[in-house]
């Protein structure tokens, strides 16, 4: 696969290690569909939410027009709880029973605040985007390698979990099936032939496989890592694409960033010096109230325990000169 | 219709009469231990699934937990139920307060 067909998938997913330029590229990337034509929809799966900066503008959980055929949104976890929960509860206001309302309140109140809940509506929120019609392009910014390997793998988990709690209730059904058949009024008369747990189970299961079914077709998905030249960037983009591999998400191939063009000159690093201390002085009077150690850019990369111990007296320096 | 066998006398009360105590016995020696036999395994399935949606509460994790919210009303039911049945009056500490 080229890598230009890759960027061309209707759902394209740009990640990699924290710094590399994902939101940049995610950025650029989904301008240029937009402008070649395709209505393209820009999803911020990173909590810390640089997309709306990059783009200038302040987004939400509801996708707002960028450009007459460019959308973005960030995915908010607790925006994103928030609303999956008062969706259940309004669900279950009229199914629920008087008697068990205030118990039933009770306990989503503890769901919504148990760990792993705003990592399930997230991924919620995710798969139900990923499910819609509306954009004939998705272009995901996603977060940081790990959390981003964890939201992709989850429908397969997540599928499995609920595959064993369907056939155990499919069980419960069945017994409970015979129960009436043999004992008759001594049963009750309470008819079970479609169970409402079993329907909520599948239904749950059906939008997991579809999830997955999208992530994992090479025709529809590709995942394109952003690496810089550096040592940390390098091996974690490694690690994270055999994982990926082996979930079976397509892996589109590399953007590699940052990469110092060959005619580095004078003016160059003059050029890039004065942005630089730009952005320093912006640093100084942002951050004017916090104490701040500056560490210089070095020629090598500090690896190993030796290499760091090479960094002490710098550290040592730096906390010197602390302010 | 008891008086339109009256004709025909007892031989046919007295065929009914048997048939039935036959059907008693086949009642209580095959049908009784196979219906409680039926009963008590749905309970334990359904009882051994409850322990599977609500397994927080025995301190192992449960992944799907966020995604089950919608059986709350209907689990709630099956384990007020349970604790009845486990001899308990009141539901025990840590698990839904449903009396």
């Amino acid at each position: 696969m080229k890598l230009r067909d890759a960027l061309e998938r209707p759902v394209l997913f740009i990640g990699g290690k924290g710094g590399v330029g994902k939101t940049t590229l995610a950025a650029a990337a989904a301008l240029d569909s937009a402008e070649r034509g395709t209505p393209t929809l820009l999803v911020s799966t990173d909590p810390a939410h640089s997309t709306g900066d990059i783009l200038g503008l302040q987004l939400s959980a509801e996708a707002r027009p960028v450009t007459d055929r460019m959308w973005a949104l960030e995915i908010d976890p607790a925006q994103a709880t928030e609303a999956y929960v008062n969706e259940v509860r309004a669900r279950l206001a009229d199914a629920t029973p008087p008697r068990l309302l205030h118990e039933v309140e009770r306990q989503i109140d503890v769901a919504r605040v148990s760990p792993g809940a705003q990592e399930a509506a997230v991924f919620e929120r995710f798969a139900r985007i990923l499910g819609e019609d509306r954009f004939p392009r998705l272009v995901f910014d996603t977060a940081p390698t790990g959390q981003t390997l964890r939201l992709l793998s989850l429908p397969e988990h997540l599928t499995a979990w609920i595959g064993g709690l369907i056939s155990r209730r499919r069980k419960v059904s069945q017994l409970g099936r015979m129960w009436r058949n043999v004992a008759g009024a001594a049963a009750g008369s309470a008819s079970e032939s479609d169970d409402p747990i079993l329907y909520a189970l599948e239904e749950r299961q059906d939008l997991f496989r579809r999830t997955r079914s999208t992530l994992t077709n090479p025709e529809r998905t590709a995942f394109v890592f952003v690496v810089t030249p550096g040592h940390l960037p390098i091996l974690e983009t490694h690690r994270a694409m055999s994982a990926l591999a082996s979930h079976g998400i397509p892996v589109g191939g590399l953007l590699v960033n940052q990469i110092l063009p060959d005619a580095s000159g004078e003016s160059f690093h003059q050029r890039r010096r004065a942005r630089q201390a730009a952005h320093l002085a912006d640093i100084e009077s942002r951050f004017r109230d916090w104490p701040m150690g500056r560490v210089p850019l070095l020629d090598e990369v500090p690896v190993g325990v030796d290499g760091l111990a090479r960094l002490r007296p710098l550290v040592r320096w730096t906390l010197e000169r602390t302010t | 219709m008891p008086k339109a066998v009256k004709g025909s006398g007892g031989v046919c009360h007295e065929l009914r009469r048997r048939l039935s105590a036959a059907r008693e016995i086949y009642e209580g020696v095959y049908m009784v231990p196979y219906r409680s036999a039926i009963h008590r395994e749905h309970v334990r399935h359904a009882d051994l699934f409850l322990i599977l949606s609500f397994s927080d509460f025995l301190g192992v994790p449960d992944p799907v937990q966020f995604y089950t919210l919608e059986l709350l009303p209907e689990l709630i039911d099956q384990f007020h139920s349970w604790h009845l049945r486990m001899g308990l009056d009141s539901a025990p500490e840590g698990g839904f307060r449903c009396c």
